[in-house]
């Protein structure tokens, strides 16, 4: 269990905005952003060796979908979140039931969320 | 014996009594005669019968009748009037006529409701007169008080009903002769007979016309309805509920992915609906057979060969009350694949609409959060802000304007600066414009509009003369490097340059939101003579 100070956060989002947005918001939380990566590649990267506590991923990615991202981060034991607008309805059949920040967000939703997500690190 | 060999032996016999022999000749010769002319009527009678019997459609029989009832009766004119009931009232319709052309009733009006012609026309029974026109019944009634100028010249008169057996009045059979005197009651009986056969014939004959002219209707109506079934593509089914035989018409086999020709069977049409759809199928069938509710289901079909496709099936089961349940049940199906996938691609459509709004609303959050944090004043913030929804609005206009599948760069410069006081004074130089992804607009154009605000309030657009040079080119990648868009704003002649004190949104979009979002380098140097912002993006990042 972790407190949000200095939770080590990686952000993956596509969008410019949004990912001001959201680093903003996390480090008025007393976060430390780990990317924000905007492409499938570098958020791989990032998700496989990264020294991250937990992660908020948009879902698609360019038209291409965060899953492999997902995927890595359940095996190396990363609490994660998906960002989406889609809500729900846009994961796959294989991350059904994880957690979904809908946007748009609140800074408390996130951090909400981001709680949960500190609750689980070991 | 003959007639003749009688005469001969009588003559023979009584010489003597010459006056009573002449007379008894006299009589004999007319019996004769008497008997000459019922064979020849018997034998026309039975020719008649014969020819009515034949089986011709109504008109030819009606001739006939009218033909041989001028034969039997030796009257000049005979003709049949057709008994119409208008809703004005009656009128009767010239049908045959015999002994005179047609012509020689053209121009009189048909027959009225006259006392002559009453008794006829309503089936009360014969008229029969040696001098119709004694008759008291004659002449009267107006405007003419008897036979029209011109008319067939009728003393003799001779009219019959011709009834049916139900009483119903089909027309009349009417004769005449110029002179008087003609019919006799020999005459009334034959053509009262003839008139009965007549009704049983006009009435056989118009039975079968009926009968001829339902069965067109009807294969008239069935070639309708397999045109429409055809034109809708719509396929036609039945099924027998116990024996389970499965009758499909062409369209509807062709909607299963078969041949006119191949066989498909009630178990055929079940094995080829997708198995996840089968019990859903199977139960609405039950259904409709043991509870008469409808059928109204679309399935998946894996044709024999091809893709799966979608059918819409419609029937119903008609319950018979003997059986206690349904016998058959009928109905139709339809191919509504394009449909389905229309309404998939809908969904979609919505979905990514859905998506994209939501994306916009958290770019404007992300904006106005951004906004608040870096304006001193509400009036700052209100400049600032509706500048730059505007400016995400002016991206959206563009992309709706081609179909969302992107624009080119100069477009991007174009409709962000559309409204800007100073355009005329920005200048391009580039050798080919460069077509964008949706996603590199959105993001380009806010960057522009960054660069010109900055531009117009503390840039070289701020004083006048002042002025803004955009330049690009395609780089051709090192070894090591993809090509990549060299894209530079230099601003020249405006007031000295100081690199800010803090970072702002346009600063922090450029070099930092480009950089991730476009995996941009970007770089702002605050040069003491002007602005100059250098990008450096790679190509598979801003192409759709």
């Amino acid at each position: 269990m972790k407190t949000l100070a200095a939770l080590k956060v990686l952000v993956v989002e596509d969008e410019a905005l949004v990912s001001m947005l959201v680093e903003d918001m996390l480090s008025d939380l007393g976060c430390v952003v780990v990317g924000p990566a905007a492409e499938l590649e570098e958020a791989l990267r990032l998700a496989g060796s990264a020294d991250i506590d937990a992660a908020l991923l948009d879902v698609n990615l360019g038209g291409r979908p965060i899953f492999p991202v997902a995927d890595a981060l359940k095996e190396r034991g990363v609490p994660f979140a998906f960002a989406s607008g889609y809500g729900e309805a846009g994961l796959s059949e294989g991350h059904k039931g994880a957690t979904v920040l809908q946007k748009p967000f609140r800074e408390a939703d996130l951090r909400k969320v981001l709680e949960s997500l500190a609750a689980q690190v070991a | 014996m003959a007639a003749g060999g009688i005469k001969g032996l009588v003559r023979a016999m009584s010489r003597a009594e010459g006056d009573e022999v002449e007379d008894l000749l006299a009589r004999l010769g007319a019996a004769e005669e008497a008997l000459a002319e019922e064979v020849r009527r018997s034998r026309a009678l039975n020719r008649i019968a014969e020819a009515i019997g034949a089986g011709h459609d109504a008109e030819t029989l009606v001739q006939t009748v009218v033909d041989g009832g001028v034969e039997l009766t030796g009257a000049q004119f005979g003709a049949f009037f057709y008994n119409i009931v208008a809703p004005d009232g009656e009128s009767y319709t010239l049908y045959s006529l015999s002994g005179a052309p047609r012509s020689a009733f053209e121009g009189f009006p048909m027959p009225r409701n006259t006392a002559v012609f009453a008794p006829t026309f309503k089936g009360e029974g014969v008229v029969r007169s040696d001098d119709i026109t004694q008759d008291p019944r004659y002449g009267r009634n107006a405007p003419r008080r008897g036979m029209p100028e011109g008319h067939l010249p009728v003393r003799s008169y001779l009219a019959v009903p011709v009834i049916t057996r139900e009483g119903a009045v089909l027309g009349g059979l009417f004769f005449g002769h110029p002179q008087v005197g003609r019919f006799g009651a020999r005459a009334e009986s034959l053509m009262v007979g003839l008139a009965a056969q007549a009704a049983v014939a006009i009435e056989s004959v118009r039975a079968r016309e009926a009968a001829h002219a339902e069965l067109a209707q009807r294969r008239d109506a069935e070639e309708r309805l397999k045109f429409a079934l055809d034109s809708g593509r719509l396929g036609s089914w039945e099924l027998d509920v116990e024996t389970r035989a499965y009758l499909a018409s062409d369209i509807c086999k062709a909607n299963y992915g078969r041949r006119p020709d191949e066989d498909f069977t009630f178990d055929d049409l079940v094995a080829s609906v997708h198995p996840g759809d089968r019990d859903r199928m199977t139960a609405a069938i039950e259904d409709a057979i043991r509870h008469g509710a409808e059928y109204d289901i679309e399935y998946r079909v894996r044709a024999p060969v091809g893709e799966t496709r979608w059918v819409h099936a419609r029937g119903r089961a008609a319950q018979t009350a003997d059986h206690g349940g349904a016998r058959r049940m009928a109905g139709v199906s339809l191919d509504v694949t394009e449909r389905k996938r229309a309404e998939e691609r809908q969904k979609l459509l919505v979905n990514e609409l859905n998506h994209r709004v939501k994306n916009t609303l958290v770019s404007v959050q992300s904006i106005a959060s951004q906004t608040l944090r870096t304006t001193e004043t509400p009036e700052a913030f209100r400049d600032a802000f509706e500048g730059r929804i505007m400016a995400l609005s002016h991206t959206h206009d563009l992309l709706t304007q081609q179909n969302w599948e992107g624009a080119s760069l100069r477009e991007i410069f174009d409709f962000e600066l559309e409204a800007f006081a100073a355009r005329d004074r920005i200048g391009f130089d580039y050798d080919r414009d460069l077509q964008l992804s949706p996603k590199a607009t959105v993001a380009l154009g806010m960057a522009v509009h960054e660069l010109a605000t900055n531009a117009l309030k503390y840039g070289a657009l701020s004083v006048p003369g002042g002025e803004v040079r955009v330049v690009w080119a395609v780089e051709s990648g090192e070894t090591d490097e993809s090509p990549a868009l060299r894209l530079t704003w230099t601003e020249r002649g405006g007031p000295p340059v100081v690199a800010p004190t803090r970072q702002g949104f346009g600063a922090r979009l450029l070099e930092k939101g480009l950089a991730g979002e476009l995996s941009a380098q970007v770089s702002l140097a605050y040069d003491s003579l002007g602005l100059a912002c250098t990008m450096r993006l790679p190509i598979r990042a801003l192409e759709p």
